[in-house]
């Protein structure tokens, strides 16, 4: 274990150092016009971001809130029942009715 | 102090440039030219080294208007510049046509001396060789775009899994289990040349 340890340790200096050997690269004088050149090809740069990126900021930050609020409405549904309190008094209110005017009736 | 001058400066020549001058780009552009370029030839392949820098300024013209003022502007380049360099190696990796490199028996032999030389003196001439570059190019070649760069910065480096996570824009956990991970798969590759 000590020695597999030792050799990864030898091996990492023996790569970092490799890594760290690598050349500088002299770039021509002309690499900073060049940059100049494609940025000035770009245009003129909008200080403000356009509404579609705010728009898309913003959708990424209420995604969130907005899967708790699916997630939250869908455990409610799941533990309420489905017949409405209404649907439960209307079908009260027809069978005393038809209770009542079957004993008025006498049938 | 001088910190602090050159960062309200950068600030001052960022809103130059965010309000329509491009020229007061062209400061910035010579003051960390160099910065850029140190960290760019670390990542990136010789011939590459150019373009990707030009393109590292470009984005960083792009994203201007996005920059917090009160950062240090030195900082969020370099974190602009590692992300240009991952996504160098994504795409070069999608668009990969031709093989990877293979090595020789040369590598093999070299790698098995240089483990086991232990002296300093000789373990220094044997670092100076150009196989062991070889050879790290060979296995990072092996390795997905997000290993090579995790490796780099951590392993390579020596960053920190925190400054990792920062330049890369992902969490302390993805860098650290991806950290572990690349690390083993690269001694792995290493140690089946022998």
């Amino acid at each position: 274990m000590t020695l597999i340890k030792t050799e990864n340790e030898a091996l990492r200096e023996i790569l970092r150092r490799a890594y760290h050997q690598k050349e500088k690269v002299e770039v021509s004088h002309r690499w900073q016009e060049e940059v100049m050149r494609r940025l000035r090809d770009l245009g003129e740069m909008e200080a403000r971001p356009t509404f579609v990126a705010m728009f898309e900021q913003l959708v990424w930050r209420l995604a969130p809130v907005t899967c708790l609020l699916i997630l939250g409405f869908a455990l409610l549904l799941s533990s309420v029942d489905f017949i409405s309190s209404y649907d439960l008094i209307h079908s009260l209110m027809n069978s005393t009715e038809e209770i009542a005017l079957n004993q008025f009736f006498g049938l | 102090m001088g910190t602090s001058t050159h960062r309200n400066d950068d600030a001052e020549v960022v809103n130059q440039v965010v309000s329509g001058d491009l020229n007061g780009f062209e400061r910035l552009l010579k003051r960390y030219e160099a910065h850029v370029l140190g960290i760019v030839t670390k990542h990136i392949p010789f011939d590459k080294v150019e373009e990707v820098a030009q393109d590292v300024f470009v984005r960083v013209y792009q994203s201007l208007p996005n920059f917090n003022r009160n950062d240090s502007f030195k900082q969020w380049l370099s974190t602009i510049t590692i992300r240009t360099c991952y996504d160098f190696w994504r795409k070069h990796y999608r668009c990969r046509e031709t093989p990877v490199s293979s090595l020789s028996e040369k590598h093999q032999v070299w790698l098995e001396q240089a483990m086991a030389t232990r002296s300093s003196q000789s373990f220094d001439e044997r670092a100076s060789q150009k196989e062991a570059r070889e050879i790290l190019d060979w296995a990072l070649d092996r390795l997905s775009s997000e290993d090579r760069v995790v490796l780099e910065l951590v392993y390579l480096e020596g960053y920190s899994v925190k400054e990792a996570a920062n330049l890369l824009g992902w969490s302390t956990v993805n860098v650290k289990v991806r950290s572990f991970r690349a690390r083993k798969k690269l001694y792995r590759l290493i140690k089946e040349m022998f």
